[in-house]
């Protein structure tokens, strides 16, 4: 007989194998088509595209198999054992700090895309303030409610980005395609190494803990790999297609702006980019609150008698004074591509240490 | 939490049973006269004293007038103690005497020996006979339940087109029978908890073992006997008690009418609550999901199932958000409007003297009160609120130039698509949460409208009843059962229990594949 179990703080496979891409699929989606079109020419970015996803599904598959080692271990329980308690403290207190970092990102750009194509008037700090609120709320409730969000909000997010791709068909042409392969080998690195932000699989670390028996999370984590591979790879080829490299890389979001082109058959409404920039806030919210709920883990992690609530509650000042500290789009730009590349970077290494570490010093795991 | 204990739902069952329990005398006058005082000598009352035939043994039979079936008395009891003519191997003890009489004598079929007067009054309130034989501190209670009962009838507030016509009742027992007649299943049970401290009411908690997790069961069970009040007049009372979060909007149990329903949401693996005295029955736990569910959509033909599920998840969100959605537009966003009926709205607003929010509070308002007039007028008057309120929202206001006419289209449109929802709870939870998107709507535009959405998403994931999650099977997912969730799929097709209800027996149905 089987307990009637909807457990709260456990997290099924499925469930985590939907929070990767939830958690990669956020703001930068928005802007990647120009960071990559710049360094690129016609549709090679595309190639770039791919073969960051496949890097990173490398990594997701590697790094998952390597926590996995440790069923229902916090990180700080298998970190202190590979790499002594003192080091694994400031290693998961760089993850606390990244994570906020990311948080706050996603609170202040959400709020500057919004001014631009969804509330003109509404001062940014009104529109951050009200957002954190609701991921406040969200990360109080229980963790097993996040992961169902981002169950819930995924299907919305994707139909959205093939509706954004098939309306604006009539609009691609041949010419702004071709010619392939002229770009140098410098820049497809260049390409790669920009579209490689979505890094998201900085969240295996924590959330691996959570599940009953990661037998199978290695392969279930990859396979969620290809939701972000296919939507980006899509949207890039649309950007290309409908507006080709030169204007892509010049327009600030062209995701949206592809949005924008779309017409509704039958004129019901016009101004799509509004209505995919409104579906997209949950993406955001789904990245944002989730990199809020590892921070939040984080530091429960470290503070063992805190309340959940009373940690909820006092980050949240300082995910909103962070959030607010960039003064306009450069540096809130500039921001996030530090948040994201750090947070890739810093993943890798923590992984390259741990492997190696463990095995010099023979740390076996015991799953 | 202080919130808790404010609302008293950690009590467990203290002083519950008024304790009473003094025992019976002898003397026949003397218990009848205690009897009496118990119950402040009521007028009701019907004492009869009479002998054995034949003997000098005296005896009496008490009861309350109009919850007696007087001629059940007569004829099991009273006709074979006074008029048998072969009653002539009376015992003279009076122990033995009780006995024949229980045993050979008398030929009602439920009675019971019991010894305290509280068992006694007990018994008398519930509508049973009391037998007195003068000279033991024992009586029978004869049960003779017999009072007016309103006949089976068409459920009034869930009506279908097609499909059963028989409605629960006030009568509990009757009620039973219903679900019984529906469910010929030796694994059907009711379990009997007495609620009410002074009402002392029968509450049947129904459900078939061998389907449900028995941890429903239990936990239902756990609940109850928390309760914790004097009278619980309707299911409502004991929903309120046992549901798992009071500050929430949505319903987290399913009440109904119609037994065809109950049986179905049994065979499923939940728990049904019968209440004595009210015709609603309360199914748990239930998601949302279950709450855009009629009992038609299965029917008619999996085709025209499958329609009706669409609609009404397209009326739901017509009920939840368009008219904030038009607030939105029209204050926030006019560049999202086509222009030509950008135009023209502009045209229909024009000497409108209010905002297009404070224009949609009015009229939601107004609908709101036309709603709840025509709820509460005889049905006889409650044509004219129709065609009154029709009058007033609909033309004249228009015409006096205090509203525009296209926000008269979005109300009705809005307020007809929350009365296209089955459950009447459910239509009343998304008419509250309409005013609260409306509210921040009218604050931040399409902003607010997708802040309130995901609200309202981070809200019902961590909502639970009875311990299964409100989202699911959206979310914990359960894909199978989807396939009777934004669609009916054929009947054929359904041969397992939902999943999410986690039910002990899987297949609803045996195709040699199990």
């Amino acid at each position: 007989m089987t307990g009637f179990q909807y457990a709260d703080e456990q997290l099924s496979e499925r469930e985590l194998m939907i929070a990767l891409p939830s958690f990669m699929i956020g703001v930068e989606a928005l802007s990647m088509p120009r960071e990559v079109a710049s360094a690129t020419t016609g549709l090679d970015g595309v190639f770039s595209v791919i073969a960051a996803g496949v890097v990173v599904a490398g990594l997701t598959w590697w790094t998952a198999k390597f926590v996995s080692k440790f069923p229902r271990e916090s990180f700080l329980t298998y970190a202190s054992r590979i790499v002594t308690k003192p080091i694994a403290c400031i290693l998961s207190l760089f993850f606390i700090f990244l994570f906020v970092a990311i948080a706050a990102y996603q609170v202040r750009s959400l709020a500057d895309i919004g001014k631009i194509y969804l509330f003109d008037q509404t001062p940014i700090e009104v529109a951050s303030l009200s957002f954190l609120l609701i991921i406040v709320y969200a990360v109080g409730g229980s963790r097993a409610g996040i992961m169902r969000i981002n169950m819930l909000f995924i299907p919305f997010i994707i139909i959205f980005a093939f509706v954004v791709f098939f309306f604006n068909i009539n609009w691609f042409e041949v010419k702004h395609v071709t010619p392939l392969f002229q770009t140098d080998i410098n820049g497809y690195i260049k390409g790669l190494g920009r579209s490689i932000f979505f890094g998201g699989f900085i969240i295996l670390w924590f959330y691996i803990a959570y599940v009953e028996n990661p037998k199978d999370t290695p392969k279930m984590v990859t396979k969620g790999i290809l939701i972000p591979l296919v939507l980006f790879t899509i949207l890039y080829v649309g950007c290309i297609a409908a507006y080709s490299n030169v204007v892509t890389s010049n327009l600030i979001y062209p995701t949206i702006e592809l949005a924008k082109m779309i017409e509704i058959p039958g004129g019901i409404l016009e101004r799509f980019d509004s209505i995919f920039f409104v579906i997209w806030i949950m993406a955001i919210f789904n990245t944002a609150a989730m990199a809020y709920d590892l921070a939040v883990l984080g530091i429960q992690m470290l503070l063992k008698r805190k309340g959940k609530k009373t940690i909820v509650l006092s980050i949240a000042p300082v995910v909103f004074f962070i959030a607010m500290l960039p003064r306009n789009l450069l540096e809130v730009s500039t921001f996030g591509e530090v948040t994201g590349y750090v947070s890739f970077y810093y993943s890798i290494a923590v992984l390259l240490l741990f492997v190696i570490i463990a095995k010099f010093r023979g740390v076996k795991g015991n799953g | 939490m202080r919130w808790r204990s404010f609302l008293q739902r950690n009590n467990t069952k203290n002083n519950q049973a008024e304790n009473f329990s003094i025992e019976l005398v002898k003397d026949l006058n003397e218990n009848i006269k205690n009897l009496e005082n118990l119950l402040g000598k009521p007028d009701d009352l019907v004492v009869r004293k009479f002998r054995v035939r034949g003997t000098n043994h005296r005896c009496a039979i008490a009861y309350i007038e109009g919850l007696v079936d007087t001629q059940y008395i007569r004829n099991q009891v009273m006709s074979h103690i006074q008029l048998d003519e072969d009653l002539n191997q009376i015992p003279d003890q009076k122990q033995a005497l009780f006995e024949t009489l229980y045993e050979e004598i008398m030929s009602a079929t439920a009675v019971k020996k019991k010894k305290t007067l509280d068992d006694l009054s007990k018994g008398i309130l519930s509508g049973s006979t009391i037998f007195y034989l003068d000279g033991l501190a024992e009586v029978f209670v004869i049960s003779s339940q017999g009072w007016e009962k309103r006949q089976i009838q068409e459920p009034v507030s869930e009506t279908l087109i097609r499909g059963p016509r028989e409605g629960f009742v006030e009568n509990i027992r009757t009620n039973i029978v219903l679900i019984r007649r529906y469910i010929q299943d030796p694994n059907l049970r009711f379990e009997t908890h007495k609620v009410g401290r002074r009402s002392k009411k029968n509450l049947v908690v129904s459900y078939v073992d061998g389907v449900i997790h028995p941890d429903i069961v239990q936990e239902v069970n756990r609940r109850l006997q928390t309760i914790d009040m004097d009278d619980a007049p309707e299911t409502g009372f004991i929903e309120q008690w046992i549901e798992d979060s009071f500050l929430s909007p949505f319903p987290q149990m399913m009440n109904t009418e119609r037994p065809d329903k109950v049986a179905a949401s049994l065979l499923q693996g939940k728990v049904a609550i019968l209440l004595d005295g009210t015709p609603f029955v309360l199914i748990a736990p239930t998601t949302l999901g279950n709450s855009l569910q009629s009992p038609e959509d299965y029917y008619e033909r999996w085709t025209v199932g499958s329609l009706l599920r669409v609609l009404r998840y397209i009326a739901a969100f017509i009920a939840v958000f368009l008219p904030a959605v038009y607030v939105a537009l029209v204050s926030f966003h006019p560049g999202m409007i086509p222009s030509d009926l950008a135009f023209s709205i502009a045209a229909s607003r024009e000497g409108v003297p209010f905002t297009p929010f404070v224009e949609a509070l009015l009229m939601s308002g107004t609908m709101e009160l036309l709603r709840e007039a025509g709820a509460r007028l005889p049905k006889t008057i409650g044509q004219t609120i129709g065609i009154v309120g029709g009058l007033v929202i609909g033309d004249a206001a228009v015409r006096a130039g205090v509203v525009s006419p296209i926000m008269v289209i979005v109300v009705a449109l809005n307020a007809i698509a929350s009365f296209s929802l089955p459950a009447y709870s459910i239509a009343i939870a998304f008419r509250i949460i309409l005013f609260g998107i409306l509210i921040l709507s009218g604050i931040l535009g399409l902003y607010g409208i997708i802040l309130g959405y995901i609200m309202i998403n981070i809200h019902i994931v961590n909502l639970k009843s009875i311990g299964v999650p409100y989202s699911t099977p959206y979310a914990p997912t359960f894909y199978r059962d989807w396939m009777d969730l934004f669609v009916r799929l054929p009947i054929t097709v359904f041969t397992k229990r939902p999943k999410y209800m986690k039910p002990m027996d899987k297949s609803s149905a045996n195709k040699g594949d199990h």
